[in-house]
């Protein structure tokens, strides 16, 4: 964008973009250092040596699953419908479907874990599963039909008229044509699962059912407030977002712009 | 979910071929004339799952919260005494922590977005001028959107302490007459809370701005300097206004998200001192949850939920407008 010819204005862009950056990196560095800091690798050995650590990992992964798996068929499902089949009011289905997309999920709180404890679900995987997912759904069909739309409707004509039926154009026309967005999907997904706090916050109280997001309160009880190893467990944590992210960079970056842009 | 797919999968393969679109020809010419909507199957069932998870759930959960908001529960007596819409009028006349909340989450909106969209432009700009670690730059500034901030918020709570890393960086620059408890004081609290968020969210803001300016046309540019445009003058006057589109969607989400604000703000200050860095989404939290005020915190629920909507209308409408606007005038 900019042109910057001389050697001196090359250097001060240079040293200008590096002062911006710097107190982004700052964080990081005392997270790094902190976890370093008494004992070096001993908190480290502590935190591993917690029995049930990687459960949280494992709990962490199982419920991204869940809401991943559940948002992409439902997602792929819909966004069919709305974009090429004939829906009658399709227009009002969609817009109560876009209207969840405002919602802040505290204000599912009450009513589900009302509604949790009656069905048997508190403390299941399914009560972070199936809210996180619904919350995802809309945002998803809404980018998914976009793109399915933007298909040649000549193509599901010609497919029709060969004889195939919709089961068919949807297995042999939608599934392999909507791998992009499909992929942006899941990233926004898994990151928003992967993340989330409240919601196991609230309904997962048993020890071996909690996800990583859970894993500092843990270690504050754990530790009594060591501070050192509760961030010790957090560059744990942290590192396999981090290694997921530079191997898929590219990826990453695209999900997640979709999943801010309409 | 599968299962349902699969049953479905086998009744459309049964009444495909030739034999099944006679039949859905029938039933839709008299609705829809036009050829291809003939050609159309009907689509109510594929759209069915996400209905009954997404409307089914989220709207039994809102009616729920309006139901609740009209009683006065502690969330576990068999008998809620029903108020009406007493927990509306207190909320309104007699609850500051209430107004402050908003009144945070205004400022908080105000600076993130500003700030963010500052930064997110200058990284933008700088990385498309053939910077040296250009890469690296950009991995370190995205890095935060991907972790989570529940897993950071104790990286800051230490980092922000009266021994933390932020004070000592103060003292090592000249500037220990800064020193102080940031996290600890009224006055410094939630400009943390905000500095946080932004270091969290402009790597996004960043991604997107740089995409949005790859479609900018070089000519344009090009032409802009022929005519003794500078590198100032073209950011204002060419850059900036075709970012637009990429703008009104962020502050979209930026409002949207000001509204659902929770994690930072409850782990690294508890909505503290004294209510400092106290929102919406902490305080219903706290009423619902902690004090037991069912009631009252769905009251507080529906009215965060008509304010999230018509953000989202009113944004909606006026960046379609200026959208318009600017197709008109070309």
């Amino acid at each position: 964008m900019f042109e910057v010819r001389t050697r001196w204005g090359k250097v001060l862009l240079q040293v200008l973009a590096t002062l911006f950056v710097l107190p982004f990196l700052f964080p990081l560095i005392v997270m790094v250092q902190g976890s370093f800091a008494g004992a070096g690798w001993g908190n480290y050995r502590a935190v591993l040596g917690v029995p049930g650590f990687f459960r949280f990992f494992l709990n962490s992964a199982i419920i991204a699953a869940g809401v991943i798996a559940i948002v992409y068929v439902v997602t792929m499902l819909a966004s069919y419908g709305f974009a090429k089949l004939h829906i009658r009011a399709r227009e009002v289905y969609f817009w109560m479907l876009l209207v969840c997309l405002t919602l802040p999920e505290v204000v599912l709180l009450t009513p589900l874990f009302s509604t949790t404890q009656q069905l048997g679900l508190y403390d299941t995987y399914w009560s972070v599963i199936l809210p996180l997912a619904a919350l995802q759904v809309p945002f998803a069909v809404l980018l998914t039909r976009n793109f399915i739309h933007g298909l040649p409707d000549e193509m599901f004509e010609a497919a029709r008229v060969d004889g195939a039926n919709s089961m068919r154009g949807f297995l042999y026309l939608v599934l392999p044509l909507t791998r992009p967005i499909a992929a942006a999907v899941l990233i926004f997904t898994l990151i928003g699962a992967w993340n989330d706090y409240l919601m196991p916050l609230v309904f997962l109280q048993s020890q071996d059912m909690q996800t990583i997001t859970l894993v500092p309160q843990f270690f504050v009880g754990e530790f009594s407030n060591d501070q050192t190893k509760i961030l010790a467990s957090a560059v744990l944590t942290a590192i396999p977002e981090v290694v997921a992210y530079l191997c898929l960079q590219g990826l990453f970056e695209r999900g997640l712009s979709a999943g801010a842009i309409k | 979910m599968t299962e349902t797919t699969g049953v479905r999968g086998a009744r459309m393969s049964h009444s495909g071929g030739t034999s099944g679109r006679p039949a859905l020809r029938g039933g839709q010419g008299n609705a829809s004339p036009a050829r291809r909507q003939r050609l159309q199957a009907p689509g109510l069932p594929w759209i069915l799952p996400a209905l009954v998870l997404g409307v089914g759930l989220i709207y039994y959960c809102i009616g729920y919260t309006g139901y609740m908001s009209t009683l006065n529960w502690d969330g576990a007596s068999p008998n809620p005494e029903s108020v009406g819409l007493n927990n509306y009028v207190r909320i309104f006349t007699s609850d500051p922590v209430f107004w402050k909340a908003v009144w945070h989450t205004v400022v908080f909106f105000v600076v993130t977005f500003v700030a963010q969209t500052a930064l997110g432009v200058i990284f933008a700009v700088m990385m498309h001028s053939r910077i040296k670690l250009g890469i690296l730059y950009k991995v370190i500034v995205f890095v935060p959107v991907v972790l989570a901030p529940a897993i950071m918020a104790p990286v800051f709570r230490q980092m922000f302490s009266i021994n933390g890393q932020f004070n000592w960086l103060l003292e090592h620059v000249g500037l220990g007459a800064l020193v102080q408890p940031w996290i600890g004081q009224e006055s410094t609290a939630l400009p943390v809370i905000m500095a946080i968020t932004i270091w969290q969210w402009t790597g996004l803001t960043f991604v997107l701005y740089f995409a949005a300016m790859s479609q900018i046309d070089q000519s344009m540019l090009e032409a802009a300097r022929i005519d003794g445009a500078g590198n100032f003058r073209t950011l204002v006057s060419i850059i900036w206004p075709s970012l637009r589109g990429t703008t009104v969607a962020l502050a979209i989400l930026g409002a949207i998200g000001a509204l659902k604000t929770f994690d930072v703000p409850w782990l690294v200050t508890i909505a503290g001192p004294n209510n400092a860095t106290q929102f919406l989404g902490t305080y219903i939290y706290q009423m619902t949850i902690q004090l037991a005020h069912v009631g009252y915190g769905a009251a507080l629920s529906i009215i965060l939920l008509l304010v999230a909507l018509t953000i989202a209308i009113i944004l909606q409408v006026v960046g379609r407008e200026r959208t318009r606007e600017k197709k008109g005038a070309r």
